[in-house]
């Protein structure tokens, strides 16, 4: 776990029981968790967060998580290139889409079970198995 | 109660509060886009709430609502009033299941009929395009769901191509048929599992030779081979193909993980960023380690590394290519995506949550070290006493500690006073519907506009204020504000506004509801009052116009002739303003004929701390609220005038009852009246007392208890706090001790 626990967790999403719920399985598996409640707010906690992978919700308030993604990607060598993993209510095969034009790296339907989050979180995150 | 259940309660509530304000607003300002999308926002996320604690029904109440805001975002819609309504009713509901959870500690179950009836009538109008839409796409997922179910059952089944579901007929053994057997043999067999299909019946009326089976299986062999097996009882078997990624070497997850990669590194060019391909190369990389596959997780860091220098993704693109085709066979075992349980925890009973700001909790958190250090020195000075070597020393260090220990008992008080303060929007917010509703009910159109929501107020205060400004808020609906016809007769605009406001001022809380009605009509106080006999008429002749509006709070005072469902039942104000004292604050009222009323209670920030002064009567000691006094004299006995079996004096002018706290406690002493009499004058409910005392005391800050058990219903006291010799203080309740 020793390695894991170096595997730092940026969550983006504007509910804060999603936050919870993610919060719990990942800190419980040795991931170090962050929050951001939007977009903006990610953009800047990515400063002084550096983080190995990032959860993004979709419907977000302030900057949504499709206008972050595409922010993110445009930014510095040194954030743009943090994977993202988005995790949405929004499931139709036009969103998944607009998801991955954004520059997602994976996509996931809510609700998620804990251990099927966690197990994906650490092959995106490239924590040992 | 399991903590994302107690959390989703908390959230919940929130955003149903949120939402309505939203919904509200909207209604107003129709084409308010920031409310819409915030709206739907809050619905969209209750949405989610419901789906992590796994409250389907719910989920889908709030869906439909969801997918109605959806269609006026698209512009399908108009915002209408009953659109409106069938939201706001969809929130109702949602608040009647999260008080059942709190109460029960648990999901509701018959709460699919609610959320039938709900999604019913909140099917959009314009058709069911969206909700068909979704479901749609849902049905091209050919995977049947007892078959993740079956997948997740049988952890560490790979490879599942087919799933297989076999009800074999009632008379299958007449026909020669083994299902058992057919089954057991099946290609590529990975998992089986076998339920009744009707319960088993008692043993007696079992039948041996009828078959009562379901049989469940998953097969790695392709659909050809395993139909091909079961071709003898085709009638009764279904076949599904399951979902496949048709990759070899990397286990389910991985395989979809990298093929999305690959997927962002080919897209077309022109949507290139390098942050985008980048990111991919990262991902692949990081799987490739997660699945122990260090050397092929290099070979991707090299690639990525040459992309980057080139700024053109074929190199990450090649090599990607290559490790997804060609990787050896290393993977770990893989279980099934199932949305599975969440995990709960012993159920705690929890009260009604309070947020608290973080800060605060740190505050007392920093307090208590402190006040730990203070024990630590008081057991040395113990110590020291015992020696008993150094008296004045240990008297000095003893001095220094209290000091310490008071100014810390002090600030502890204030930050755990500090924990009780809730913002009043908590409490403005839920008079938007019952005023929306007031107004519908009694045709008057009207705006309720809230100002200082952040300001903050003793926890006990917000929520003792309900009642009365409720009352408030219906007299202005019901007869302060106009109807339209009539505003716009006297040349006003014809939406009426009633402005719900808070503020802090110095150590007091003001909240006043103001509305741009028609104002109180001072004559017709005046004839109210002369007939219910408040006063005479000459009296009420010559009292000023804002004398004869404060008579508003006379018990039983009302100026409406009949008694609407409204209000003008006659028990208004007056419980209003005694609500308000009970409180410690003040109501006033403001009224100009023809613009408006304006009410305003003015409340201390916090019930908790008491001013008062000690008093001693019949050899007693006892609070008095230091709100309430208004001055102590001494007077002269022959200055008290006996006026039946009561007394009275003359304060500059005015005649000030009188009453002895001695006799008034306990009437049978005999007590020698001194010549000179120490008295307290007392002001409540805009009246003038006196209480003759044997003594003053001093000032005090006391914490003040309510009474409670036996001693509960005891009129006269306002409550008890402990003096710091450990003596019981009875604090009295000036406004009781009148009446």
């Amino acid at each position: 776990m020793a390695e894991t626990a170096s595997k730092r967790i940026l969550v983006i999403d504007d509910a804060s029981l999603v936050r919870l719920y993610y919060r719990d399985a990942l800190e419980r598996a040795g991931f170090e968790v962050a929050e951001a409640l939007n977009g903006l707010e990610a953009l800047e906690k990515l400063l002084v967060f550096p983080a190995d992978l990032l959860i993004v919700d979709i419907n977000m308030p302030k900057m949504d998580g499709l206008t972050f993604l595409r922010t993110l990607r445009r930014q510095d060598p040194a954030i743009s290139a943090t994977p993202a993993l988005v995790i949405s209510t929004e499931s139709g095969p036009q969103d998944i889409e607009a998801t991955h034009a954004a520059g997602a790296n994976f996509y996931l339907a809510k609700p998620l079970a804990q251990d099927v989050l966690v197990a994906y979180v650490a092959m995106l995150s490239g924590a040992p198995a | 109660m399991n903590e994302f259940l107690a959390q989703f309660l908390v959230e919940s509530r929130e955003l149903v509060e949120h939402a309505t304000d939203d919904l509200l607003a909207l209604e107003q300002v129709p084409d308010d886009r920031a409310r819409l999308d915030s709206a739907f926002r809050g619905f969209h996320t209750l949405k989610g709430a419901a789906g992590i604690v796994e409250f389907t029904a719910m989920g889908r109440a709030v869906h439909a609502a969801e997918d109605l805001l959806e269609a006026v975002r698209s512009g399908e819609q108009p915002v209408t009033a009953d659109l409106v309504s069938n939201c706001l009713a969809c929130l109702d509901q949602v608040v009647r299941w999260l008080d059942a959870i709190d109460a029960e500690g648990a999901l509701p179950i018959d709460a699919e009929a609610a959320a039938a009836r709900l999604v019913a009538r909140l099917a959009s109008p314009a058709g069911p395009s969206l909700a068909d839409a979704r479901a749609a796409s849902a049905a091209e997922d050919p995977d049947p769901p007892w078959a993740g179910r079956l997948r997740a059952d049988t952890a560490g089944v790979v490879g599942a191509r087919i799933a297989i579901r076999y009800t074999p007929s009632a008379d299958c053994f007449f026909r020669g048929e083994d299902p058992l057997g057919l089954m057991s043999r099946l290609p590529g067999l990975l998992a089986l599992e076998i339920r009744p299909l009707q319960p088993w019946p008692p043993l007696e009326e079992l039948d041996p030779f009828a078959a009562n089976l379901v049989i469940d299986a998953l097969s790695s062999a392709s659909s050809k081979e395993v139909a091909d097996h079961l071709r003898p009882v085709s009638d009764q078997v279904r076949i599904y193909a399951l979902r496949q990624d048709d990759d070899p070497v990397f286990p389910d997850r991985a395989a979809k993980v990298l093929k999305a990669q690959l997927a962002l590194l080919s897209a077309p060019r022109g949507q290139e960023m390098a942050g985008r391909w980048a990111s991919a190369g990262r991902v692949a990389a990081n799987v490739l380690r997660h699945l122990g596959m260090e050397a092929e997780a290099a070979v991707i860091d090299a690639a990525l590394a040459r992309s980057l220098a080139a700024g053109d993704p074929a190199a990450l693109l090649a090599a990607l290519e290559a490790t997804v085709n060609a990787a050896p066979a290393a993977a770990p075992r893989e279980g099934g995506d199932d949305p599975g349980r969440i995990p709960s925890s012993p159920q705690d009973a929890i009260a009604r949550a309070l947020r608290v700001d973080i800060d605060r909790i740190d505050a007392i958190v920093n307090l208590t070290g402190e006040l730990t250090v203070v024990k630590n020195a008081l057991g040395h000075a113990a110590e020291r006493a015992r020696q008993g070597t150094d008296p004045e020393g240990l008297a000095q260090v003893l001095k220094q500690q209290h000091a310490l220990l008071d100014r810390l008992t002090a600030e502890l008080q204030r930050s755990v006073l500090a924990i009780r303060v809730l913002p009043l929007g908590h409490l403005f917010r839920r008079f938007s519907r019952p005023v929306r509703e007031l107004a519908r009910t009694l045709g008057k159109t009207l705006r309720l506009v809230i100002e200082g929501e952040t300001t903050e107020a003793d926890k006990a205060v917000v929520e003792a204020l309900f009642e009365p400004l409720m009352h408030v808020l219906r007299n202005a609906v019901g007869h302060g504000v106009e109807t339209a016809e009539q505003r716009r007769a006297s040349g006003k605009p014809e939406t009426a506004v009633i402005q719900l406001r808070g503020r802090r001022q110095g150590e007091h809380v003001v909240v006043e509801v103001a509305d741009d009605g028609r104002g109180i009509d001072v004559v017709d106080v005046r004839r109210a009052a002369a007939a219910r006999h408040l006063a005479t008429t000459e009296a009420l002749a010559a009292l000023s116009d804002d004398a004869v509006v404060d008579l508003i709070f006379a018990p039983g005072f009302s100026t409406v002739g009949a008694v609407t469902d409204v209000s003008g039942r006659g028990v208004g104000m007056d419980a209003v303003r005694s609500a308000i004292e009970r409180l410690g604050g003040r109501v006033a009222v403001k009224s100009r004929a023809g613009e408006g009323t304006t009410v305003r209670f003015v409340l201390p920030f916090t019930v908790m701390m008491t001013r008062v002064m000690t008093v001693e009567a019949a050899g007693q000691v006892f609070g008095v609220p230091f709100d309430a006094i208004v001055e102590t004299l001494q007077l002269a006995r022959d200055g008290i005038v006996a006026i039946g079996a009561a007394e009275a004096f003359v304060l500059r002018g005015r005649t000030v009852p009188l009453i002895s706290l001695a006799r008034a406690l306990d009437a049978d002493t005999t007590i020698a009246t001194p010549s000179v009499a120490n008295i307290v004058v007392i002001e409540t409910g805009g009246q003038l007392a006196a209480l003759e005392v044997d003594r003053f005391g001093e000032r005090l800050d006391v914490m003040l208890k309510p009474m409670d058990g036996l001693l509960g219903g005891t009129t006269l006291v306002a409550g008890t706090t402990l003096l710091g010799d450990g003596r019981v203080l009875i604090v009295l309740d000036p406004l009781e001790l009148l009446q």
